[in-house]
């Protein structure tokens, strides 16, 4: 195995790289949304007060418990019956609400410009779904590209007044540089301490990486989803006979003899590769979904909302 | 191993690519992939023995150059000779005769002769090497280059192909010779004839030259054929004789109905019968007074059907115009004696002329040929004036008989009697030398003689001869001298009787009418024919006589299976020709006014004798043709050899999965 030089690989992309001469939001991307964000309001309904539930004790109105005075307490908050009562100053504690917030983490590594559709574009339609989602029901929403590090984003986001905003940055969003997400879950631990609702969007390609990245974000009581993109090329190659393989995130190279037989190993493979990521969301009750790219972004939308499990 | 075709070792170039491709390693199309994890993963498997990698794509090149190889090998056309196959000059004499024409084999597989040979050539040629130069010559009805010297052995084939059947005999010696021509001062010539023998005229060429091989074809002896037809007239009789030759190439004696017909009518089935491997005649009267068509044929399905008919002309046959010059007092006798000839003398047209008057005959005679109205023959007639003064036709005379007188000139040409008159052109007389003498009639029979018998008639006188040129003697007096006796001359001839006929006792015997009979038979001429009687098939067909100069075109009717074709000829310097004479029939040419026939045979009864004939070597020896393999050519061989290794390569393509 070895390297490829910047110059030396006469790269042949299969399938060749999304051209990227139009815009990927067009009106009609602007109308799903709307439509996407009606479904989703309708189900946050009734839902929207426990999450916004926090076990921390803060100054809503309603009252969680006492505590013995101590210097410097706000003086509004002794309890002057009970100190009447029992000649001990006691402060009233109240229930803190917090807001919601919503984090995309994008994965713009080289592997997710592939297929036909491209993972990346139908990526990135689906994170701007997801964020307008966040921003018109929950109390902000942010959309964080990342490929061995993290990038900077669209940032708490609130009101549909900004989604113009977001979809002229993710449409101009660059691709390239290989994943590492282990590394890009413990920079988004250092920038994001409070718990709030994680959608990971890639192809999760280097899944032990991803595992422990993942692992991370559970560790801080992030609300964990995961979106898989998938491409049918990934599904079933067209590939036979000698070839070069070239590594589309690290250029390294393999002279490889594909045959029939070796072709369904890789199916097997690659199905086994899924089925493990999807095993271990489910047992640490992360929401999973695979994302095809030949299907349309807004099918894949509803039926996540429709699973309840990233409003949950 | 010899190569038939060695330009295919030009293609062991492809086998140098092979080499090249498998040194310079494959050249790999390059495809990107979103990450090499899993291809890793599953090459990591195949990793399991390393010798083998290393040896499989050796294995791969080994296997692909073996198949270049059997590829090229077979394309070679390899055959096993073991150093015995020399570049030879082969000079193929193709026999395409009428007997090739025979038909051979089962009923479900029938072909001709001819067709065996073309497969035979195309066997030959494949089975030499490249190296050879090949000659074809057709051996029809003249030996003809069909294909001259080449290495390519496609056009030796192709030109045996174009090669057609011919009706008649074919020319094998003459086209042996101009082969041994052709190869003469080429390397290692041969002169190879393709033929069924020829009853036995291939072994006699072979015999006479060394470089002759016969290729055989044919083994059937099935077949009973017309092997000649000839018809004579006979004009004392006013018929014909015809004579009728049966060829049996079967080993059994036959006995076979040959059916004649005349103008298409039935004369006569007459039975011959044949004794095995050779051949029986038979003479038949045939009474067709107006002459016309004789066709003969046999009704069997044999192996050659060519043969099964034959043609022949009856000639009309023609009174004889006979002036009889004599006296008065002498004419009775010969004018009965003539009188009684019907139909040999034609007595309407016939004169009895003193000397006085034939000279007056001649000039009318000689003023209507110069008139040109008579033409050349003596059928023409025209008005002239006649010894008696009054204005008619007259015709040339077939014979004159002089009586007692011989004219001052004699013609230069005709036929003539001379009784009682000797002209001093052949011989010198002296009258009445010769006293009671007595008639010898010659020991060798005569024409002339026949049927009559004059030994010891008594004559009163007789001239004594002494004779000036070559003559015939018919009868002689007892001291030698001729009494009777012909002379032939190319334009002329003469029977001359050097005595009184009225002196002696012939009168009184019938002998002497019977002689004028034979004499008017034997002398008379027929006009002059513009064809010979009969023609070969594939002869072409040339006017005897050159036709006069106002005939810009003649005519000419071909009678052959059962229909008349006519075709017009034109006349180029005095001649024509038609070379249309593939099949059997008769002919019929018009030239003025005047009529010829002939008929169109095969000509050659050994066309019949189609029973082949002893073969003393193998001829694929003595060619060098190279043995078969596992019945058929190595080059399959080797075909499928290189089939299977390329099925054994995609098998073992699947498990270079990599490197």
């Amino acid at each position: 195995m070895r390297r490829a030089s910047d110059t030396a690989i006469q790269s042949e992309r299969s399938p060749a790289p999304r051209a990227r001469g139009g815009s990927l939001f067009d009106a009609q991307f602007l109308q799903k949304l709307e439509t996407l964000n009606l479904i989703a309001r309708q189900m946050v309904r009734g839902r929207r007060a426990a999450m916004r539930q926090s076990i921390k004790k803060g100054s809503s109105i309603e009252f969680k418990d006492f505590r013995e005075y101590s210097p410097g307490d706000d003086p509004r908050t002794v309890d002057w019956l009970a100190y009447a009562r029992l000649g001990e100053l006691y402060v009233k504690l109240f229930r803190q609400e917090e807001e919601l917030d919503l984090w995309v983490l994008l994965d713009r590594s080289g592997s997710m410009d592939f297929g036909e559709p491209n993972k990346f574009d139908q990526a990135r339609r689906i994170a701007a779904a997801l964020a307008y989602i966040g921003m018109s029901n929950m109390d902000s929403a942010s959309v964080i590209p990342f490929d061995s590090q993290l990038h900077p984003g669209v940032e708490k986001m609130r009101g549909k007044g900004g989604v113009l905003r977001l979809l002229k940055w993710l449409d101009e969003l660059p691709i390239g540089g290989e994943t590492d997400f282990e590394k890009t879950a413990q920079m988004f631990m250092g920038r994001v301490r409070r718990p709030g609702i994680v959608v990971v969007v890639s192809d999760f390609y280097g899944l032990q990486k991803a595992r422990a990245g993942l692992d991370r974000l559970r560790f801080m009581k992030h609300q964990m989803h995961v979106v898989q993109m998938v491409s049918p090329w990934e599904r079933n190659p067209p590939l036979r006979g000698e070839l070069k393989l070239v590594d589309s995130e690290t250029g390294m190279q393999q002279n490889l003899t594909i045959t029939d037989s070796m072709l369904k190993k890789y199916k097997v493979a690659f199905e086994g590769f899924a089925a493990e990521l999807k095993k271990y969301s489910m047992g640490y009750s992360i929401g999973f979904d695979q994302a095809d790219t030949d299907v349309e972004f807004d099918a894949f939308v509803r039926r996540v909302l429709q699973h309840g499990r990233l409003l949950a | 191993m010899t190569l038939l075709a060695p330009w295919a070792l030009w293609f062991i170039a492809v086998a140098g690519g092979v080499v090249a491709l498998y040194l310079l390693k494959i050249k790999r199309r390059t495809a990107t992939v979103p990450v090499l994890d899993f291809w890793l993963a599953l090459a990591g498997q195949t990793k399991v023995h390393s010798l083998f990698n290393r040896l499989k794509r050796l294995l791969s090149m080994l296997l692909w150059l073996m198949i270049v190889g059997c590829l090229i090998l077979a394309l070679g056309n390899p055959i096993l000779s073991l150093g015995k196959i020399k570049p030879r000059a082969i000079a193929v004499v193709i026999d395409n005769s009428a007997s090739m024409q025979a038909v051979e084999g089962t009923e479900e597989e029938r072909e001709t002769r001819l067709a065996q040979t073309k497969r035979a050539l195309n066997e030959i040629s494949k089975s030499r090497p490249v190296t050879d130069e090949w000659l074809v010559i057709e051996a029809g009805s003249e030996p003809r280059v069909v294909q001259a010297w080449t290495f390519d052995t496609k056009l030796v084939r192709k030109a045996g192909e174009a090669i057609k059947p011919f009706n008649g005999a074919g020319k094998l010696s003459a086209s042996v010779e101009l082969a041994g021509q052709l190869v003469a001062g080429k390397p290692d010539p041969c002169i190879l004839v393709i033929s069924d023998g020829a009853a036995g005229e291939v072994e006699r060429l072979a015999a006479k030259d060394a470089r002759v091989l016969q290729w055989p074809v044919g083994t059937t002896t099935d077949n009973v054929g017309i092997g000649h037809l000839a018809v004579r007239a006979h004009r004392q009789n006013g018929n014909y004789l015809a004579l009728i030759s049966v060829v049996n190439a079967t080993d059994e004696k036959v006995e076979v109905p040959v059916a004649l017909e005349v103008d298409g009518k039935s004369q006569s089935v007459e039975m011959v019968s044949v004794e095995p491997r050779s051949a029986g005649e038979k003479t038949v009267v045939i009474d067709a007074p107006n002459g016309g068509v004789l066709r003969a044929s046999i009704d069997r399905k044999d192996a050659l059907t060519l043969d099964n008919e034959a043609f022949a002309v009856l000639q009309p046959i023609t009174p004889a115009v006979v002036w009889l010059v004599t006296d008065r007092e002498s004419a009775f006798f010969f004018e009965q004696a003539l009188g009684s000839m019907d139909p040999l003398v034609w007595a309407e047209e016939s004169l009895t002329l003193t000397p006085g008057q034939y000279g007056a005959a001649v000039a009318a005679l000689a003023k209507q040929v110069s008139a040109g109205s008579a033409g050349a023959g003596a059928t023409g007639g025209a008005l002239g004036e006649g010894p008696d003064g009054a204005s008619h036709a007259i015709k040339k005379p077939d014979l004159v008989i002089f009586n007692g007188w011989v004219p001052p000139e004699l013609p230069r040409v005709g036929r003539f009697v001379f009784v009682n008159a000797v002209p001093e052109e052949f011989a010198i007389a002296e009258a009445g030398a010769l006293v009671m003498p007595q008639m010898h009639m010659a020991p060798r029979a005569h024409a002339l003689t026949q049927h009559i018998t004059l030994q010891g008639a008594g004559l009163a006188k007789a001239h004594k001869v002494t004779l000036k040129g070559p003559a015939r003697v018919l009868a002689q007096s007892g001291e030698g001298s001729p009494l009777i006796f012909l002379v032939e001359q190319p334009e002329r001839q003469a029977l001359c009787v050097a005595f009184d006929v009225l002196e002696s006792e012939l009168p009184f015997r019938n002998a002497f009418p019977l002689l004028l009979r034979n004499a008017v038979s034997y002398m008379h001429e027929e006009a002059p024919s513009w064809l010979r009687a009969g023609y070969a098939l594939g002869e072409t067909v040339k006017p005897l006589r050159v036709v006069p100069a106002g005939v810009k075109e003649v005519d000419l009717a071909v009678q052959r299976d059962g229909k008349r074709e006519d075709v017009k000829a034109p006349v180029v310097s005095g001649s024509f020709a038609f070379a249309d004479t593939g099949r059997a029939g008769a002919l019929r040419l018009v030239v003025g006014d005047e009529a010829s026939f002939a008929a169109m045979n095969i000509g050659n009864a050994d066309e019949s004798r189609i029973g082949p004939v002893a073969r003393a070597e193998d001829p694929h020896e003595t060619l060098g043709l190279s043995k078969r393999w596992l019945g058929g050519m190595p080059w399959t061989l080797l075909a499928c050899v290189a089939a299977i290794g390329v099925v054994f390569e995609w098998l073992t393509y699947h498990l270079r999965w990599t490197e």
